[in-house]
């Protein structure tokens, strides 16, 4: 019997209760959690190096593959290590009202450096100890700590079960695990950084775990082609990023938030900031983090990193690393808050921000619209959910930069709290097409007896569904909650953010940030689309009648996966409601330094928040919310369900709500789109809009070419140094070693010669 | 005779006489009687006759030394802070003589672990019979060998502590040679231990007479610092240099020959010739205390006769050039010589004569007298931090060679190939100490080399031009001790190659045989313990707590 296929695994849980009694015993201890914040980065990094050797060591053995998972239980274990303390950590932060002492920096080394001032070159009396790691606690890194641990926690648990039932990955999955709880690591680590050069650090080992995780199928030139492409891709962010890490130096005379953060208009020396050079600085960061999240220009790699295993796709496409460039846009705001010290003059920053989120946004939703593999439909729905963040948080920095405070705060609030529905919404999509797509592969197999001889066979492409609904009723209820909170249905999840970040985003228009008019235009035009995509990627595979004959045998049966779905569709479903009842928008954006109810009751405060959304005072951004729901809960969703849409085949059994759903979406009629299909614009669309080909062309003629300069110098100029350096010495060595004859004669020999020459030495010195 | 207050103090290294006594004893516990002369009366002495089948296990002698050694290493470290006393104006005991006679106890303890899978002693071995085949004849012949030997191992191994221990608390330089010899003597004979491989005899041979030349030269010159001073405590010679008029040339020839017998004993250039033939003829663990204890006896014996007396108390004094010269000499030559060492135990010789010049050259630098009392204290706070976690990693080497050696192998490179396959947890650590060797971050032999340069770089910075405008310029103005800095910096970056060389054939070589690595329970959780010490004592509170505890140990220097 194959792993995971076995219901009776929930003992294997057992063996993470020592790692969860962690926290709690400290906690009963009395100790305080800011002491212990290494503690969330520390478990994975230990047990990135355990697993890489145990599994290399246990290979194949009976205990490591069926009890520990091939480090799959390790890994969860070290993963819920990183979880409670985080919690703890949160817990506590909550509870201080946001006053809470970071505790000591953890330093490595510190020592006296050459330093050049205006004395000259001497020995710096401090010396060097700018490399020491501390937290730095506030609203948006404890959410986003959250995010993170609690879902690298659920898709750790999640691929244990997809990725050791995969007869592909027989006796490699340590090495997944391995780089799994790594790349965790540097998520956590790159949120609680307080310093720019950790979190770059950080950045760089999520940026070569992705490259790791996407060609984890390595011997797939198309997983190897994926894997170099984000890594060279998001590199170029990189590498601007770095210069922009430089320039800030260069400004402020260090990197630490602290230092940074406290006085953004006074460089080092005390000197006032130019804000162009501060400008050029960020813009620099910012690409980046166009890099990282995959945003246009730089978006090239994303959809092509599906090629990595499912649970790769949830990690880095909701938990983790396109987050990264969200986090550091955020970080960007005391720069350009006026309010406290920002400096001002920097709009075009913000405006920036915000275009090339609209861009991306509305592309990427048109490319979604044709689409046919599933995991690719959510690639491009995160690119454009992201966009959407980075559109609310290019507008936050056009309000703090123009003193209109109140109002960037909640944009503010209002896209990182979208970064919280997004994550947990799309980890769970992510999640629930990983449990699709390996329920048909499974079929698939089944039905052809083990036969691997049918490569043609996509078990992720949506043509070979249609009809799952009533074989997978957990995954179709889990991601319909998931789609709705993505498409913004009001009330679920993501509703109470993108309503805020099209709202304000129009709301900056209408006061004098005419440049914001493009964007609010995208975004709102994406909401529809939105709607469509999403819409039509449920209906194309849970809706209507099966398209191929596996489905029928098609069944929900692998424990581990069923878990994180559920669990992800209570908090996608009521998560965003209940959040935004707390104040959690006025929480992230630190106008208020508690989660609670600000109303006398309960109910007054569900009244108050619905009112608030559905009927804002200004009346132009209630005709823009208003244009918003219209867009994504009516047209978008209708015009998929008359395209994609039908009931189940007579007799089939669903949940209620989805079984409504699916007969509801069979109520719209139907209309053929064939000829739309096969327009030339929706090959463009098939094609990415030609970007990558315009790339690769731009590539072959710029870079290629200097490559092979670089590699022609590197291969005779510089390896000639080295080899001549090395055969000097190899030369130097024979000859030297030609002393040592082996005979003790010649060695006393040699002593006497080096006695005589220490006292013609001494003879000198004292002649 | 002791006091108690004395006995305490020297605890360890009564334990270790405790050992040699025992060992010796209690083999040879037998039923033997004695007859009282003209009588026909039978006394039992138990000393001989036929031997107790318990008391005669042939396991029991490398139980006692691996127990009075572990005694001894860890009342050694328990008192490093607290320790200090007097006993018979010869031996003074501080926090230093405590911190190095910890290093050297531990350096034997582990190389006595490891002898139980080099040496085995078995409880099987019989005499052939005819009816075996000749193959199994000659095994049983070496097991019974083995067995016999294990006394004589143990009790040399016990020797060599307790020479090592008295030499580190002599204060008196006449003690400090015979305690040298004494630990020298049971060396000389454990590298020609194996009499029965060839190499081994001709390795223990060269090593005995270059040695002993070294130290004829040494006590030579001991007796011309005699003759000028009158005295060979330690306190009395550095007043009497202090006081001396210009330079005696008794004195200074004194020291030049004692220069040259303490340069054998840590393998500086030219005088280190014989140490890769020794250590390639030794078993892996001696060779590993000979490279670890044995260097770091020959450094205190530095510390005492370059430091403490003939370090002027301002200005450069007069050993200097010569130190530094040497220095450089030698990490190039060790250097130099590694890089196509085809034999991993030489390699890792010559690679240990390259370190003795690493920290040769820390020492010059504070015979530069241009530091201030932090700088120094920095310095040697490197080099003796550098001594105690060499013990780590080089010894861990010479470890994992000696598990190599179980199977008859470890004198040819290929033997190496492959091993990650073979065994990946014993490959990582051999990579991670091949690592620590060449100063890789984080681990510990960067830290200490760090701190060897950060020290040598903080005595001479002083001396730069401070109106220089670049780098260069300013480079151009500083004392020559500087350079001392840039020697360890090229010639680390020229080791880098033979280190990873290792793990280069290590993980991407074809093994010559593919079967799994014997198991050796202890050795491999001992080098598994190293292994994690490595890393441990390189970052954070680890490299703290190492760190305060050898300042605390320097600072009674």
């Amino acid at each position: 019997m194959k792993l995971g296929e076995n219901k009776q695994e929930w003992d294997r849980l057992l063996f993470i209760l020592p790692f969860l009694a962690i926290v709690p015993y400290l906690y009963s201890t009395g100790e305080s959690s800011t002491d212990y914040w290494w503690l969330i980065i520390a478990a994975p990094l230990v047990f990135f190096a355990t697993i890489a050797i145990a599994g290399q060591v246990w290979n194949g053995d009976e205990f490591w593959v069926n009890r520990l998972k091939e480090g799959g239980i390790l890994g969860l274990g070290a993963l819920s290590v990183s979880l409670s303390a985080s919690i703890w950590l949160i817990y506590d932060y909550l509870d201080a009202h946001g006053h809470i002492e970071s505790g000591d920096p953890f330093s490595w080394l510190t020592f006296d450096v050459l330093t050049y001032d205006s004395e000259g070159w001497s020995i710096a009396s401090e010396g060097f100890s700018g490399i020491g790691l501390g937290i730095y606690l506030d609203a948006v890194s404890i959410m986003l700590l959250f995010v993170a641990t609690f879902l690298c926690f659920l898709i750790c648990w999640f691929a244990i079960g997809y990725m050791t039932t995969d007869s592909i990955n027989d006796n490699s999955n340590h090495r997944f695990f391995a780089e799994f709880v790594l790349f965790s690591m540097g998520m956590f680590g790159m949120v609680l950084a307080d310093n720019f050069l950790w979190l770059f650090i950080f950045w760089e080992i999520m940026g070569l775990c992705s490259y790791l995780l996407i060609g984890f199928y390595y011997w797939k030139e198309s997983a190897a082609y994926a894997a170099k492409k984000a890594f060279l891709t998001t590199r170029v962010g990189d590498v601007f990023l770095m210069i922009g890490l430089l320039m800030l130096y260069d400004i402020y005379g260090s990197l630490d938030f602290a230092v940074v953060f406290d006085d953004p208009s006074t460089g080092v020396g005390g000197a006032a900031v130019d804000a162009a050079m501060l400008q050029t600085a960020l813009l620099m960061l910012f690409i980046g983090a166009v890099g990282k999240s995959a945003q246009f220009p730089l978006h090239v790699w994303l959809p092509d990193a599906m090629e990595g295993p499912t649970p790769v796709s949830a990690l880095i496409h909701a938990a983790t690393m396109v987050n990264a460039g969200l986090y550091l846009v955020a970080r960007m705001v005391p720069f350009v808050d006026v309010h406290h010290h920002g400096v001002a003059g920097m709009e075009d920053l913000g405006l920036i921000v915000a275009w090339v989120g609209g861009i991306t946004a509305f592309m990427a939703a048109a490319i979604a619209f044709v689409q046919n593999d599933i995991k690719k439909v959510l690639a491009y729905s995160t690119m454009s959910q992201l966009a959407y963040i980075f559109t609310g948080l290019g507008a936050a920095l056009w309000f703090f930069n123009n003193d209109k405070h109140h109002a960037g705060a909640l944009i503010f609030g209002g896209a990182l709290f979208h970064l919280f529905n997004h994550a947990m919404a799309k980890g769970m999509l992510f999640m629930a097409s990983g449990s699709v797509i390996h329920e048909v592969h499974h079929a698939h197999d089944h039905l052809h007896h083990g036969d691997h001889g049918d490569h043609d066979f996509d078990p992720q492409d949506m043509r070979n569904m249609g009809g799952l609904a009533s074989k997978l009723p957990v995954t179709a209820t889990a991601m319909m909650f998931g789609s709705m909170s993505i498409i913004g249905i009001p009330l679920i999840g993501g509703f109470w953010s993108k309503e805020i970040i099209v709202g304000k985003t129009w709301y900056a228009y209408f006061n004098g940030a005419d440049a914001l008019l493009g964007p609010a235009i995208l975004i709102l035009a994406t909401a529809g689309m939105t709607g469509f995509y999403m819409s039509r990627m449920w209906f194309m595979t849970f809706a209507g009648e099966p398209k191929n004959e596996l489905v029928d045998h098609v069944h929900e049966e692998t424990p581990w996966i069923k878990t994180p779905l559920v669990i992800l569709s209570i908090i996608t479903a009521l998560g965003g409601f209940g959040l935004a009842l707390y104040g959690m928008v006025d929480w992230l954006s630190g106008e208020a330094d508690h989660l609670s109810i600000h109303k006398d009751t309960f109910v007054d405060q569900v009244i108050y928040e619905l009112e608030h959304a559905f009927l804002p005072e200004d009346e132009q951004v209630r005709m823009i919310g208003w244009t918003t729901i219209l867009l994504s809960f009516i047209v978008g969703p209708i015009f998929a369900a008359r395209v994609y849409g039908g009931s189940l085949k007579e007799g089939e059994k669903a949940t209620p709500i989805v079984h409504w759903l699916t007969s509801l979406s069979g109520k719209f009629g139907s209309q053929n789109v064939d000829e739309l299909a096969n327009s030339q614009f929706a090959e463009a669309l098939q094609n990415r809009l030609y970007f990558d080909d315009l790339y690769e062309w731009v590539l072959g003629k710029t870079i290629l070419p200097f490559s092979a300069f670089a590699a022609w110098f590197d291969a005779n100029v510089i390896d000639g140094v080295v080899k001549q350096i090395e055969s000097n010495s190899v030369f130097g060595s024979v000859q030297i070693r030609r002393v040592t004859t082996g005979s003790a004669r010649d060695y006393i020999l040699m002593a006497a010669v080096g006695a005589l020459c220490i006292f013609a030495l001494i003879w000198g010195v004292s002649a | 005779m002791l006091t108690i207050e004395e006995m305490e103090i020297l605890l360890p290294e009564l334990t270790l006489v405790a050992g040699i006594i025992l060992a010796v004893l209690i083999p040879n516990l037998g039923d033997s009687t004695l007859r009282i002369p003209l009588t026909r009366t039978r006394i039992p002495v138990f000393i001989g006759g036929t031997r107790f089948k318990s008391t005669s296990d042939p396991r029991l002698p490398a139980r006692i030394a691996i127990l009075a050694l572990f005694v001894a290493f860890v009342f050694s470290f328990l008192e490093i802070k607290s320790a200090s006393g007097e006993v018979g104006g010869v031996i003074e005991i501080t926090s230093f003589t405590r911190m190095m006679s910890f290093v050297f106890y531990g350096a034997l303890l582990l190389a006595a672990i490891a002898t139980t899978y080099r040496m085995p002693a078995r409880l099987s071995a019989r005499a052939p019979t005819e009816k075996d085949s000749e193959s199994r004849a000659e095994a049983l012949v070496a097991a019974l060998m083995d067995n016999r030997r294990q006394v004589d191992f143990h009790i040399l191994l016990m020797m060599v502590g307790l020479g090592m221990g008295l030499m580190a608390m002599a204060s008196n330089l006449f003690f400090m040679f015979v305690a040298i010899e004494l630990a020298s003597l049971a060396a000389y004979v454990l590298v020609a231990f194996h009499k029965e491989e060839e190499v081994g005899g001709e390795a223990g041979a060269k090593y005995f007479i270059v040695g002993s030349v070294a130290s004829a030269t040494g006590i030579y010159g001991m007796s011309l610092v005699y003759l000028w001073s009158g005295d060979l405590d330690f306190d009395a010679l550095a007043a009497s240099w202090a006081a001396m008029d210009g330079l005696d040339p008794f004195a200074v020839i004194g020291v030049g020959l004692m220069l040259v017998a303490f340069g054998f004993k840590v393998s500086a250039a030219p005088f280190h010739l014989a140490a890769p033939d020794a250590y390639a003829g030794a078993s892996s663990p001696v060779a590993g205390v000979l490279a670890t204890a044995s260097k770091a006896m020959g450094f205190v014996a530095l510390f005492r006769v370059l430091i403490e007396v003939t370090m002027p108390e301002e200005g450069e004094a007069l050993w200097f050039g010569i130190l530094a010269i040497i220095a450089v000499i030698t990490m190039t030559w060790g250097n130099l010589a590694a890089l196509t060492s085809e034999n991993p135990k030489r390699m890792l010789a010559y690679s240990s004569v390259a370190h003795a010049g690493y920290m040769l050259a820390a020492m010059a630098a504070v015979g530069s007298g241009l530091g201030d009392s932090s700088t120094t204290e920095l310095v040697l706070v490197a080099i003796v931090f550098h001594l105690t976690i060499l013990v780590l990693f080089k010894l861990g080497a010479f470890l994992v060679l000696g598990m190599l050696e179980t199977e008859g192998r470890s004198h040819r490179l290929e033997d190496l190939h492959g091993l990650a396959q073979r065994d990946p947890l014993i490959a990582g650590s051999m990579f991670i100490f091949m690592l620590a060797l060449a100063g890789v971050p984080p681990l510990s032999g960067f830290l200490s080399k760090l701190l060897m340069i950060n020290g040598i770089v903080n005595i001479s910075a002083g001396t730069g031009s401070t109106s220089a405008d670049g780098i260069i310029p300013w480079a151009e103005t500083v004392d020559p001790v500087f350079w001392l800095a840039m020697a360890i910096v090229l010639n680390s970056a020229l080791s880098l190659f033979y280190y990873l060389r290792i793990g280069l054939v290590m993980f991407f070589e074809a093994p010559e045989n593919a079967k799994p690595l014997r198991k050796a329970l202890h050795l491999r959780n001992t080098i598994l313990v190293l292994t994690v010490l490595t890393v441990f004592f390189g970052i954070g509170s680890g490299a703290d707590y190492l760190l305060e505890l050898v300042k605390e140990a320097v600072s009674d220097l």
